[in-house]
């Protein structure tokens, strides 16, 4: 009898150990690779090497408790929580101007609560990617319908505006808008509309750059008369800088040229773990959003291969589970997480080879970040959870 | 999609629901196979995915065929029709919700599914996303290939050009009191980094308008050197500028909103070498050059122990271009303090200018007091030297400043003739160490004692002089042409007679003259620890080649020649008890906090002279300052033994006269040895000791007092005087309205302050008192009000007031032989 019971556990609590393993595996890569590259700065800055870790590892060891408490709940019983999840996401948004908000290298994008901060946008991705499987599912073949199709986007609108506008985080609702157009474009049966859609917005994105070099250009003929000086904005600075980082070699492009330098210096194998020269106060934020050239300088284009293989297995994953998925909600869920990460990891390379113009997109379950790396476990723990319903609608 | 599948389709998930119901009845049969068709199953759905879509739906309806089967297997006869009902569905559910072990079973709430449809968009997505990441991947290898090398050349330029030097502190020199004769500062070197400023336009006002507030730089010049040099990273514009110097700078540009657009200003840091005391012991002590190079005396002999070593900022590339990682702080040199004192170096240099400007030009026009004075202050029981200074001197925080000697034109002249560091080197040079002198009659202590202690003369023996005596054909005159008459060994030496020393010569011998000569290290270099001790082994006779004559002279100093250190160090060996102590200034080597690193104790070479000779010896000096021709060397109210010298130098017979006096006090005691050498007095007639012996006798005055070695002969009206001009003793007033301790701490200050012309109210270093220079008397420093030294609460007087009344006391009570 006693074996007979334990049989029956197995085969009833299923996991998913090859997406477990992976993402295992990502967090402990992640974590020497962070200690690697932060351990100079934060011996400089806080006398302590292990600082930056010290925190990670801890935001770390959370994330899998709440991952593995997460993969055990059946994934419905977050449904009942979509609308309140999105208000909430909405309200901690707004909560970053009140005297709780906490200011961070001149953005104001953290929430302080005690001794822990935390960073409503990240929230706000979970949020999204929950919202949104519900009221796909609720509209049902709604969806397919123009007016379902806008009526699905625009759920996300409101959200990504606030954290543009609040939190003045534009990377970060992008990534929100982006796994809103990609779970309704797996939703969704049409491709016309998407394509209209990323031509839209590739035509957009060329004519801002346009006008920002005619401007650039313009101004810096001013500034050449010696007229006056006008700010172009950050953002348009990137812009400029993404463009031709070597001119603007002292400022803007400093960054993106540093982690250029990092990745070109890599050659195959690289410098050695550890032995990174560009993290030594060349590169800012080596631990944060520009983690992959410090990878890329020590382990070379093997290991920046390497990894990019391992979230292209992760995605894999994430697509044999929703393509099993006992439901639509579930497989909508695994999406939205595939989405999220897939956006996240696509941009931070994108930003690191200087594909796109600079700006702070962290490398899922790698770089520095707490929040981060608590709320993607969590959305693993969810994409377990969904992963264990295939199993037995799948047992002959 | 056709028919066929949809069928499909619906038939496997009517086959899921009806399953799970018989799961509960056939479980144990049909465990072993579920779990290896759920292997199978599952491997097939990865292999369907990664595969893509083309294949995909004939693939589905395979697998759901083959679970079809394995589902008729295990579950055997049940018919698959009989579950095609609606009603199985609900019975489902219904078991579910009585808590059947199958949680996760069958969607519930909205029921929708995740079609195929949707699956073709997922399978899409992921080959979008296979794409980007393919994309990625070639831009990354592009990277590495394009650029590689020209990115791995700007990473380790980078490395270098920021790995910086920190330069190391190098030590102090400090006197025996601690007081600081030669420091080093940290000093800023303002850089200009044009490329960071030219980055932007919005900087370059600012900075520039700042430079120009700050440091007044021409805004013009700045601008010109921007322009002209757009990419330049390094143009020092300033240097040494100091802490106090730059902080407004600093301050401004900390400054949110003035601060925000001055870019591109940095400072260099360095370390500048300070001599507080401008020209004092310039000699001994030497400066340094740039990288501190020690240059001459002390900064030379020690540089190595000054210096420290340099730190790096970051770590520094490795043969393999490799990092090391230890950021090495930087180790400041050690500090060197010495026997000197700056008192007694202070008061000795009073007394050499006072000589040098009132015989300046007096014969030779245009010509300083003398070629060269030079004065050698020692304990006699260590060796170490308290003073030691030259003339003339030069400003240590200018050394290549010589316009005080030179005009302009002679300057102009001497550059054109390529002689201006020769002149420079000859200003340089310490005439203590660095000259050789025949020695004259100074030279006659060693002599006799020589004598004394081989056991050749008694000390009893008497001596004809008639003024000249006849050696070997060659007719040697004494300084007195008409003879001293009959003398004694003790009156030979008072009356420094050269005929009585030749005749003691004959007694010697020039073996044992020379071995005696040798011994006391004439010929040898003393190893005083300052650079560039000049070698004079082959500036004395060879002891084989000596002739008669040669020995003669060589009795009286004349025909061998000496430095002044080499003398000094001998005469001390004579008086001290026969012991030959290597010259030494250092004392003591202190790490950079100013713990002890090293103890530098005096060191005894041998014994030249027996206890008994050196004790008659003593005896002899003494008379010769008491009866001899050493009388005027002799301060008020002391006891003092000493010699005196004239010495002819080469060419002869042109009148030029190398006039000396080397003495020490107190005579039965020796403390102090002082050593006057004055190269030819620019007067009309130069052979007179008494140059040197005036020197000595103020140097004697002021220092002995300062020593705390107390008076022992009374003093005459006359003498009482010339004291309270120095302000040694106080005025009559001054004495009734207080004894004692004023004076102790007042003379010597007042000296410094006449020296240095203070006007106001002065810091006495030695006791911490705040003194007033014009009566010498302490005052409060809160209130600027004399203190009642007995009730006195403003801090420690060094003196008590019995010691004044002893050196009062004996000083009248004792022996008025002078």
């Amino acid at each position: 009898m006693a074996v007979r019971r334990k049989n029956r556990k197995q085969q009833e609590y299923f996991f998913d150990y090859t997406l477990l393993f992976i993402v295992l595996f990502l967090l402990g890569f992640g974590l020497v690779m962070l200690y690697s590259t932060s351990s100079y700065e934060a011996a400089l800055d806080y006398g302590n090497s292990a600082y930056y870790l010290k925190k990670q590892l801890i935001s770390t060891a959370l994330g899998i408790v709440c991952m593995l408490i997460v993969s055990r709940i059946n994934y419905h019983f977050w449904e009942r929580f979509a609308v309140i999840g999105y208000i909430a996401a909405v309200v901690l948004i707004l909560m970053v101007l009140s005297p709780l908000g906490h200011e961070v290298k001149g953005a104001r994008r953290w929430l302080r609560l005690g001794p822990l901060s935390l960073q409503p946008a990240e929230i706000a991705k979970l949020a999204m990617i929950l919202f949104l499987a519900v009221l796909v599912c609720k509209m049902g073949k709604g969806i397919r319908t123009w007016k379902g199709f806008i009526l699905a986007v625009g759920a996300a609108a409101p959200i990504c505006l606030l954290i543009w506008k609040v939190t003045n985080n534009l990377s970060s609702a992008i990534i929100v808008a982006g796994i809103a157009v990609l779970m309704v474009f797996v939703a969704a049966p049409d491709y016309k509309r998407f394509v209209l859609m990323a031509v839209g917005v590739c035509a957009a994105a060329a004519l801002i750059v346009f006008i920002i070099v005619k401007n650039a250009e313009g101004q810096a003929e001013a500034a050449a008369d010696g007229g006056i000086q006008s700010d172009a904005g950050f953002r348009g600075d990137r812009i400029i800088a993404w463009l031709d980082p070597e001119k603007y070699a002292s400022d803007e492009g400093f960054q993106t040229l540093q982690a250029l330098y990092a990745i070109g210096s890599g050659n195959l194998f690289g410098k050695g773990l550890g032995r990174s020269m560009q993290k030594l106060g060349f590169l800012p934020e080596a631990q944060n959003d520009m983690i992959f050239s410090i990878i890329c300088e020590e382990l070379g284009l093997f290991g920046a291969l390497s990894i990019i293989l391992l979230f292209i297995l992760l995605i894999w994953r994430f697509m044999v589970i929703a393509n099993n998925a006992s439901d639509l909600f579930g497989a909508l869920l695994v999406v939205g997480v595939l989405g999220h990460i897939a956006i996240q990891v696509i941009l931070n390379i994108a930003v690191v080879t200087n594909t796109i113009p600079n700006t702070g997109i962290s490398l899922p379950f790698i770089s520095y970040g707490g929040t981060s790396v608590l709320f993607l476990l969590a959305e693993i723990g969810l994409v377990l959870s969904v992963s264990k319903g295939i199993r037995l609608n799948d047992v002959g | 999609m056709s028919t066929e599948n949809r069928n499909h389709q619906r038939n496997r998930n009517y086959q899921r629901s009806s399953r799970n119901v018989e799961n509960r009845n056939y479980r144990n049969n049909s465990r072993s196979q579920e779990l290896r068709s759920l292997q199978r199953s599952s491997l097939q759905g990865e292999r369907r995915s990664a595969e893509g879509r083309t294949s995909q739906r004939n693939r589905r309806s395979a697998e759901g065929r083959t679970s079809q089967r394995n589902g008729r297997n295990a579950e055997s006869r049940i018919s698959q029709r009989n579950r095609r009902s609606l009603e199985n569905r609900e019975l489902l559910k219904r078991t579910k919700s009585q808590g059947a072990r199958v949680p996760e079973a069958a969607p519930k709430g909205t029921g929708a599914r995740f079609t195929i449809r949707m699956q073709k968009k997922l399978a899409v997505l992921f080959i979008v996303v296979l794409l980007a990441f393919l994309g990625l991947s070639m831009r990354l290898y592009a990277i590495n290939k394009e650029d590689s090398e020209n990115y791995k050349k700007q990473v380790l330029s980078q490395q270098e050009y920021s790995s910086k030097v920190l330069p190391y502190k190098r030590g102090d020199i400090l006197d025996a009191k601690g007081t600081r004769l030669a420091y080093s500062e940290k000093v800023y070197n303002l850089v200009v980094d044009a490329s960071v400023i030219n980055s932007k336009q919005i900087y370059v006002e600012p900075t520039v308008s700042a430079l120009n507030t700050c440091f007044g730089i021409d805004a013009n010049e700045i601008r010109n050197h921007l322009a002209q040099k757009p990419k330049d990273k390094y143009y020092v514009v300033k240097k040494q500028l100091t802490y106090e110097e730059i902080s407004p700078f600093l301050e401004l540009q900390k400054d949110e909103e003035k601060g925000k657009n001055i870019k591109g200003i940095w400072f260099e840091e360095e370390y500048k070498r300070n001599y507080p005391f401008g020209s004092l012991a310039c000699h001994t002590l030497g400066f340094t050059s740039k990288d501190n190079i020690g240059t001459n005396g002390l900064e030379a002999y020690y540089s190595d122990i000054l210096n420290g070593t340099n730190g790096r900022e970051y770590g520094y590339l490795n043969d393999d271009s490799e990092l090391e990682r230890t950021t090495k702080a930087a180790v400041d040199g050690k500090n060197v303090v010495t026997s000197l004192d700056a008192n007694i170096q202070r008061i000795v240099e009073k007394y050499i200018k006072q000589f040098n400007e009132q015989h300046q030009g007096e014969y030779r026009q245009g010509e300083l007091g003398s070629k060269h004075t030079g004065v050698i202050v020692m304990n006699p029981k260590t060796g170490n030297v308290l003073a030691m200074a030259a003339y003339p001197d030069y400003d240590l925080n200018n050394p290549r400043d010589i316009s005080a000697y030179y005009s302009q034109e002679e300057i102009a002249k001497m550059e054109e003739e390529d002689t201006y560091l020769d002149t420079l080197q000859g200003l340089w040079r310490n005439f203590c160490i660095q000259d050789a002198f025949e020695p004259g009659s100074t030279a006659k202590a060693m002599t006799i004692a020589a004598g004394l202690d081989a056991g050749k003369i008694k000390g009893n023996e008497y001596y004809d002089c008639n003024g000249q005596l006849e050696v070997s054909g060659h007719h040697i005159h004494c300084h007195r042409t008409n003879g001293h008459g009959n003398l004694s060994v003790s009156g030979a030496l008072e009356q420094s007679c050269n005929v009585a020393l030749m005749h003691m010569g004959d007694a010697i011998g020039t073996e044992t003259f020379m071995k005696y000569l040798t011994n006391f290290n004439v010929g040898l270099k003393t190893n005083i620890d300052l650079a560039g001790e000049a070698r004079t082994a082959n500036l004395i006779y060879d002891v084989d080649s000596m002739v008669r004559s040669d020995l003669a002279i060589s009795t009286f100093g004349q025909g061998y020649k000496v430095t002044m250190i080499q003398l000094a160090s001998a005469f001390c060996s004579i008086i001290n008890g026969g012991y030959y102590y290597e010259p030494h200034i250092a004392t003591e080597i202190q790490n950079p906090d100013g713990s002890t690193a090293e103890t530098i104790t005096p060191r005894v070479l041998k014994q030249v002279v027996s206890t008994e000779t050196s004790e008659k010896m003593r005896t002899y000096l003494n008379a010769v300052c008491i009866t001899g021709t050493g009388t005027t060397a002799v301060p008020a109210g002391y006891l003092i033994g000493g010699k005196t010298g004239t010495a002819e130098t080469y060419p002869r017979k042109q009148g030029q006269y190398v006039v000396s006096f080397i003495g020490y006090a107190p005579a039965d005691d020796p403390q102090v040895v002082v050593y006057v050498v004055v190269d030819r007095p620019n007067v009309e007639d130069q052979p007179h000791s008494t140059f040197a012996q005036e020197i000595a006798k103020g140097i004697f005055t002021e220092i002995l007092p300062y020593m705390n070695i107390f008076r022992t002969e009374k003093l005459t009206e006359e003498q009482e005087e010339e004291l309270r001009k120095l302000q040694i003793l106080e005025s009559v007033s001054e004495n009734s309205v207080e004894k004692g301790e004023g004076e102790e701490d007042g003379e010597d200050e007042t000296e410094q302050e006449k020296e240095e012309e203070k006007p106001n109210y002065t810091y006495d270093d030695r006791t911490g008192n705040i003194i007033d220079p014009s009566t010498g008397y302490q005052v409060d420093p809160n209130t600027m009000e004399y203190v009642d030294p007995l009730f006195s609460t403003i801090g420690d007087i060094s003196g008590t007031p019995s010691e004044n009344e002893q050196e009062e006391d004996t000083g009248e009570g004792g022996n008025p032989g002078q």
